[in-house]
C-alpha cells in the first residue's frame, strides 16, 4: 500500500511530541518531589500519556 | 508466461506489486525501490522479523520472473492459504494487529528503517497470530521527519478500536465502508462527548482535526523532528492501544454458553458424531457457519482440518479468538462474518477485496443448529440455503431442528407461523436436488437430526 500522509499530520506529531515531552518532564519533577518527601518506593500505576521507554 | 496476472489490490505502491503465476503469488520489487529493499535486507530487520514470525518470509528468485519493465527482483513469499480482511476481525484481532504495526515501527527504527504505511490490509492472521505481509512497506528512516503513516494509523486502527470501545464492537464492520481509513472528523463526531476527557483520544483523534483545519500546509516543513520524539509518540500509541478495552469486559459473558447450549449429553454426542464424520470425510478444510462458542470448530481443528469459524456475533468471535490463543490452537481462524450478509467484493473495480464466499473455499461446510435461524429467523428458503451451501464446498454437515424444538418454538413465539414447508421431509427433498445424503442420525434425547451430505457434481 502507498499513502499520502495528509495535511497537518506533520504538525500534529510535532505538537503531540511536545505535549508528551512536557508531561514526561513534569512527571520527572513530581517524582523527585515525592522522593524528597520520602515518598514510598512502591510506584504509581503508569498513566498512558506518561509511559516511556 | 501468458498466465501472469497482477493482483487487483496491488497497484498503489510504486515500489512493486504482487502477481499470480501458475497458482502462486509472487512479488516484484521495482528498480526504484532497489536501494530501500537492499538496505532493509542488510539492516538485519528482515531476518529478525521473520525469525520472530512477525513478517511473512520469502525467497528471492534467482531467475527473474519479471512481469513489467523496471523490475529489480522477484520474490516468492510464503503462500497464504486463506486471506481475511480487517472488517472481518473481532476486537482482539484488531488490537493485536494494531500492536504489531507499532511494534514493527519500533523495531524498524532500531535498525534505521521505518514503516511507510500502516494499513491493516498488510496484516494476516497466521496460526492466530498477526503477521505483516507487505515486504515493500519498509523504508529508510530519516530521523528529522515524523512518521509518514501516523495519520493512516489513527484512521485505520485507532478509529475502529475507539468506535468499538465507546459504542459497540459491531461497529468494527464500518471499516468496510472506509477501507482507506475512517476520517477522523467523522470519528470525533461519532464518539461520545465524554471521550474527550481521555487525554489520548483528544491527542490522536480530536487534535489532528483541529490542526488540519487551522494550519496552512506550508508552515510545517521548518520544524525539525527527532528520533526521541517519534519514539515517545510510538510508545504512547502502544500503551494507548493496550489500554483500550471493550465494556462490558468479555468476562461478563461467562454465562453465555450455558444459555445457548442445550444439555451436555447433546453436545457431547454431537461432537462425537461430527468428529467421526470429519475423520471419514476427505478434505483438509472446514467452514463452520454460525460457530457460536466454537465447540465444533475446535473439534474440526482437532481432527486436523484447517477451520474457518464464522459468526455474526462479534463477542462470540472475540471469545473464540482468545480461547484459541490460550489453548494454542493454530489451524482455526475465527472471523466475524454473518452468513446472511457476508463481506462483499469492494474497492477499485470491485476487485481489490474479494467477497467472503469467493475466498472461503473449504472442503466441508458445517451448519450446526443454524438452519432454523436462516429459514425461520431470516425467511431464507431451503432452496436458497441449499443452493448457496452447494457452492461452498463438496461436503456438508447440517443439522435439522424441527418445529417442535424449544429453540424453534421460541423463534415462532413472537410471530405468525408462515413456514408451512418447514419440516424434515421437505428439507431433505430440497437438499436432495443438490446433495446425496450419506448419513442421517437423530441426536439422542432430542428431535434434532444431523446429516452428512455430498454435493452432486453439476454437469
Amino acid at each position: 500500500m502507498y499513502i499520502d500522509p495528509g495535511s497537518g499530520s506533520y504538525l500534529v506529531q510535532v505538537i503531540i511530541a511536545a505535549i508528551l515531552g512536557a508531561v514526561f518532564y513534569f512527571k520527572g519533577i513530581w517524582l523527585r518531589i515525592k522522593l524528597f518527601f520520602g515518598g514510598r518506593k512502591k510506584e504509581q500505576q503508569p498513566d498512558n500519556p506518561e509511559e516511556h521507554d | 508466461m501468458t498466465d501472469l496476472k497482477t493482483h487487483p489490490a496491488s497497484f498503489r505502491d510504486p515500489a512493486g506489486f504482487v502477481f499470480e503465476h501458475e497458482k502462486k503469488f509472487y512479488r516484484q520489487v521495482n528498480q526504484c525501490y532497489a536501494d530501500q529493499y537492499e538496505t532493509f535486507k542488510q539492516s538485519g530487520l528482515y531476518d529478525q522479523l521473520v525469525n520472530e514470525k512477525k513478517l511473512l518470509a520469502h525467497v528471492e528468485l534467482e531467475k527473474k520472473l519479471i512481469l513489467s519493465d523496471g523490475g529489480y527482483k522477484t520474490l516468492l513469499p510464503e503462500q497464504l492459504g486463506f486471506i481475511s480482511y480487517p472488517y472481518e476481525w473481532c476486537f482482539e484481532q484488531w488490537k493485536d494487529a494494531a500492536l504489531l504495526t507499532l511494534e514493527l515501527v519500533r523495531k524498524s527504527m532500531e535498525r534505521g528503517m521505518i514503516l511507510k504505511d500502516a494499513s491493516p490490509f498488510n496484516i494476516q492472521f497466521i496460526e492466530n497470530k498477526p503477521v505483516f505481509i507487505d515486504t515493500l512497506s519498509f523504508e529508510k528512516y530519516d530521523e528529522t521527519k515524523p512518521w509518514i503513516a501516523y495519520r493512516q494509523f489513527t484512521e485505520c486502527f485507532l478509529a475502529p478500536l475507539l468506535l468499538a470501545k465507546y459504542h459497540s464492537p459491531e461497529l468494527l464492520n464500518i471499516f468496510s465502508l472506509y477501507p482507506q481509513g475512517i476520517p477522523l472528523q467523522l470519528v470525533a463526531k461519532l464518539l461520545p462527548g465524554k471521550s474527550i476527557f481521555n487525554a489520548n483520544v483528544f491527542l490522536h483523534i480530536n487534535l489532528p482535526g483541529r490542526v488540519a483545519k487551522n494550519y496552512a500546509k506550508s508552515s510545517k516543513e521548518n520544524i525539525r523532528f527527532t528520533k526521541k520524539k517519534l519514539s515517545s509518540i510510538i510508545s504512547n500509541l502502544e500503551s494507548f492501544v493496550k489500554s483500550v478495552h471493550l465494556t462490558p469486559a468479555l468476562t461478563t459473558w461467562n454465562n453465555y454458553y450455558e444459555e445457548t447450549v442445550l444439555s451436555n449429553v447433546y453436545v457431547e454426542e454431537k461432537i462425537k458424531i461430527v468428529g467421526q464424520w470429519l475423520k471419514e470425510t476427505p478434505g483438509n478444510s472446514v467452514l463452520d457457519i454460525g460457530t457460536n462458542t466454537g465447540l465444533f470448530a475446535e473439534a474440526a481443528a482437532a481432527a486436523g482440518k484447517f477451520t474457518i469459524a464464522i459468526d455474526g456475533d462479534v463477542t462470540c468471535i472475540d471469545r473464540l479468538y482468545i480461547a484459541c490463543r490460550q489453548k494454542g490452537i493454530r489451524n482455526l481462524i475465527p472471523l466475524c462474518v454473518d452468513i446472511t450478509n457476508p463481506s462483499p467484493a469492494i474497492g477499485w473495480d470491485n476487485a481489490e477485496r474479494t467477497s467472503f464466499l469467493s475466498r472461503a473455499n473449504a472442503d466441508i461446510t458445517m451448519a450446526l443448529a443454524v438452519i432454523h435461524h436462516l429459514a425461520i429467523g431470516k425467511n431464507i428458503g431451503f432452496e436458497q440455503i441449499a443452493a448457496t451451501f452447494s457452492k461452498l464446498s463438496r461436503y456438508l454437515i447440517i443439522e435439522f431442528i424441527p418445529k417442535s424444538d424449544p429453540k424453534v418454538m421460541l423463534l415462532l413465539q413472537e410471530r405468525e407461523d408462515v413456514f408451512i414447508h418447514y419440516n424434515e421431509a421437505y428439507f431433505v427433498e430440497v437438499f436432495s436436488q443438490r446433495f446425496d445424503v450419506l448419513s442421517r442420525l437423530v441426536i439422542h434425547g432430542t428431535e434434532r437430526i444431523i446429516f452428512l451430505m455430498k454435493g452432486i457434481l453439476q454437469q
